[in-house]
C-alpha cells in the first residue's frame, strides 16, 4: 500500500499549485446560496426548528461544498489521467497495484473535498459573525447558544467525511467508465444537483409529504446534510443516518475499486 | 532468457491485433520490432509491460509470468510508451521524482539519478518547467529519462526516437548502446536505419504475425537472390513505371524515387533486353543496389498504405 502516498502527494502538490484559481469557484457557489437565502430570505422566514434560517443552511452548504468537490475531483481527475494525459498507464508500469491507484485517488478526492468544506465553513462563520456583530451576539455567542460543543463538531465532521468519501468513490467510478466529458457533465446535472437540492439543504424535511419522506431519507445526501446539521446544532446523532452512510461508503468504495480494476485493464 | 513469448494472441472485439507470436529473446539483446501502422507492435509492448492482458498465450519476463507477477515485472522493466504520457501539472523534475517514488526508491538515491538523467537528456536547465511548454522532442527525451530512473534490466521502447532531431536521436542511440551490457532492449521503430544500426535481432510484424526473424544482415540476405537496380533516366524522358515492357522482366512493381526508377529484376539475364527495350539514349545510368532493410520491409509488407 506504499504506492498510495506518492499518488495522493501528487494530487496535493497540484491542488496547492492551483489554489488561487481553484478557490474562487469553490467558495462562490455556497457563498451565493448563503447570500441569496441566508441574507436575502432571512427576514421573510421564521426560525426553523428553533434555528434562524442562516444557521439552518450553513452546515448544509459546508457539506455540499465538501461533497461536490469530492465528486468533481474523483471524476475529472481520473478522467483526465485516463483520457487526456494517459498518465494512468505511467502509474501502471510501476510496481503498485490497481488498488493502490484507486485508493490513492479516492483518498485525495475525499481529503480535498473535506478541506474545501472546512475552508467554506470558516468563511461562512466569519460572515455570520459580521452579520450578527451589529446586534449583541457574535457568531461564537450564537453557536454557544446552540450549545455547540466539541463533540458536536466531531460528529459533524464525521458526517462531512463520510459524505466526501462516498462522493469521491462515486466520482471515481464515473471518471473510470465515462470517456466523454459531456457524460461527466450530465452526471453532475442529472444526479448530483437533484441529490443536493432534494435532500433538505434549504428547507426542513418536514415539508415533504409523509409518503415520500422515507424515500428522501434514504438518499445519501439527506443523511449527509440533515444528519450533519442535527449533529452540529442539536448534538443529536441519528443512528439511521450514520448507519446509512457507513453502508453507502462501504458499498461505493468496493464498487469503485472493482470497477476501476475491471475497466482499466482495457 | 530475458523475454519469452508463447503463442501470444490479442483480440479486440473483431480485430486480431496480435496473432500467435512466439519468441525467445536472450539477455543483453537489442531486439527490434518493425511493422507497418496497425501491425500490432504497440499491442505487443502493452502486453509485455503488463498494461494489457493477452487473450491467450503465455509470456515471461526474466521468468516472471506477465499474468501473475505483474508487480515483480514492473520493478525490472522500464517503459517508453508510444505516446508521451507526461503529467502536465507537474514540472519536468517532479515527473521524474514521482516515478522514482512509485518505484519505491529512497530520496537519497533518486535525487542524484534524476539530475544525472536530466543532464544527459539536455533538459537540466528546463527541469522546473512544465512539460506542456516543451517541444515534442523535449517531451520525448523526458519520457525516456523517466523510463531509466530505476535502472531497469529490460527496457521497452515504443518508437523512442519519433519526433527527435538527428542530434537527439544519435544521443539516444549511443545511450542505448551503452546500456547493452546490462540491459535487454525491446524496441519498435519505423526508422530502418535505426533498426539496422542498433538491433542485434529484428522481427518484421504484419497483421499481428511475424513475417521474418533474424539479424539485419540475414534479413537483407533474403533479397540477395533477386536483383535490384536503380535506373536513372534523362530529364526529358518521362518513364511510365507501369509500362508493359517493364513488367515482363521484373518481379515487384517498379517504383519511382527521386526521378529514378527502382526495379527488381527476375533474373540478371533480363538486364540487357530491358535496356534495349527502353533505348539506351534515354538512360543516364544504371546502378545495382544492395538490398536495404527497407527493401525487404516493402517486399514483405507490400506497398499499399495501411488503414
Ligand atoms: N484499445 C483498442 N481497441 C480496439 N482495437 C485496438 C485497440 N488498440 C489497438 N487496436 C487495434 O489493434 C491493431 C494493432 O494496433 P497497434 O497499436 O498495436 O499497432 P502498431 O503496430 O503499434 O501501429 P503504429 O505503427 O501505428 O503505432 C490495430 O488494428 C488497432 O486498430
Ligand atoms: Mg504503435
Amino acid at each position: 500500500m506504499r504506492g498510495i502516498f506518492p499518488i495522493c502527494e501528487r494530487d496535493f502538490i497540484v491542488s496547492w499549485r492551483n489554489i488561487s484559481s481553484d478557490l474562487l469557484p469553490t467558495i462562490v457557489s455556497p457563498l451565493t446560496f448563503f447570500l441569496a437565502f441566508g441574507f436575502g430570505l432571512q427576514g421573510y422566514l421564521s426560525d426553523i426548528e428553533g434555528v434562524p434560517y442562516t444557521m439552518f443552511v450553513v452546515p448544509g452548504l459546508v457539506s455540499m461544498t465538501a461533497v461536490t468537490s469530492a465528486f468533481d475531483h474523483g471524476a475529472w481527475s481520473l478522467w483526465f489521467h485516463r483520457i487526456v494525459q494517459k498518465t494512468i498507464n505511467e502509474y501502471r508500469v510501476n510496481p503498485i497495484s490497481v488498488y493502490e491507484i484507486v485508493i490513492g485517488k479516492i483518498l485525495s478526492g475525499f481529503l480535498l473535498g473535506a478541506i474545501k468544506g472546512i475552508v467554506v465553513a470558516i468563511i461562512l462563520l466569519f460572515l455570520i459573525n459580521f452579520q450578527t456583530s451589529t446586534g449583541a451576539e457574535s457568531a461564537l455567542g450564537l453557536l454557544m447558544d446552540y450549545s455547540l460543543v466539541f463533540s458536536h463538531l466531531l460528529f459533524y465532521l464525521l458526517f462531512v467525511f463520510l459524505g466526501s468519501m462516498i462522493f469521491s468513490c462515486v466520482g471515481t467510478m464515473c471518471g473510470t467508465v465515462m470517456d466523454r466529458p459531456e457524460d461527466l457533465n450530465k452526471i453532475q446535472g442529472v444526479v448530483i444537483t437533484p441529490l443536493v437540492f432534494l435532500a433538505g439543504l434549504f428547507f426542513p424535511l418536514s415539508s415533504f409529504p409523509s409518503e415520500v419522506l422515507p424515500l428522501i431519507k434514504l438518499l445519501p445526501t439527506t443523511a449527509i446534510f440533515e444528519g450533519a446539521r442535527q449533529a452540529l446544532l442539536q448534538g443529536r446523532v441519528e443512528s439511521q443516518y450514520i448507519l446509512e452512510l457507513f453502508v453507502y461508503a462501504a458499498v461505493s468504495f468496493i464498487l469503485a475499486v472493482i470497477i476501476f480494476q475491471k475497466y482499466i485493464e482495457e | 532468457m530475458a523475454i519469452i513469448l508463447k503463442n501470444i494472441r490479442k483480440v479486440y472485439k473483431n480485430i486480431v491485433a496480435v496473432d500467435g507470436i512466439s519468441l525467445n529473446i536472450e539477455e543483453g539483446t537489442v531486439f527490434g520490432l518493425l511493422g507497418p501502422n496497425g501491425a500490432g507492435k504497440t499491442t505487443l509492448v502493452k502486453i509485455l509491460t503488463t498494461i494489457t492482458t493477452p487473450t491467450s498465450g503465455e509470456a515471461y519476463i526474466h521468468g516472471y509470468d506477465i499474468k501473475k507477477d505483474s508487480i515483480k515485472i514492473r520493478r525490472i522493466i522500464g517503459v517508453v510508451p508510444q505516446e508521451n504520457n507526461l503529467d502536465r501539472y507537474l514540472t519536468a523534475r517532479e515527473n521524474l521524482t514521482l516515478h522514482a517514488k512509485m518505484q519505491g526508491m529512497p530520496r537519497s538515491e533518486y535525487n542524484e539519478r534524476v539530475d544525472y538523467l536530466l543532464n544527459m537528456m539536455g533538459l537540466f536547465h528546463r527541469r522546473n518547467d512544465f512539460p506542456d511548454k516543451f517541444s515534442g522532442g523535449m517531451q520525448r527525451r523526458l519520457v525516456i529519462a523517466r523510463a531509466l530512473i530505476h535502472s531497469p534490466t529490460v527496457l521497452f521502447l515504443d518508437e523512442p526516437t519519433t519526433g527527435l532531431d538527428p542530434q537527439s536521436r544519435r544521443a539516444v542511440w549511443e545511450y542505448i548502446q551503452s546500456l547493452k551490457e546490462k540491459t535487454t532492449i525491446f524496441l519498435t521503430t519505423h526508422y530502418m536505419e535505426e533498426a539496422d544500426q542498433l538491433c542485434d535481432r529484428i522481427v518484421i510484424l504484419d497483421h499481428g504475425k511475424a513475417l521474418i526473424d533474424g539479424t539485419s544482415a540475414s534479413i537483407k540476405e533474403t533479397l540477395k537472390g533477386s536483383d535490384l537496380y536503380e535506373v536513372e533516366f534523362e530529364p526529358d524522358f518521362k518513364p511510365d513505371p507501369s509500362q508493359r515492357e517493364f513488367l515482363y522482366f521484373i518481379s515487384d512493381n517498379p517504383y519511382e524515387e527521386n526521378g529514378s526508377i527502382r526495379i527488381n529484376l527476375k533474373d540478371k539475364k533480363y538486364l540487357k533486353p530491358l535496356i534495349e527495350r527502353i533505348e539506351t539514349k534515354y538512360i543516364r545510368g544504371i546502378r545495382r543496389l544492395e538490398p536495404t532493410l527497407e527493401d525487404v520491409f516493402i517486399h514483405l509488407t507490400g506497398r499499399s498504405i495501411r488503414d
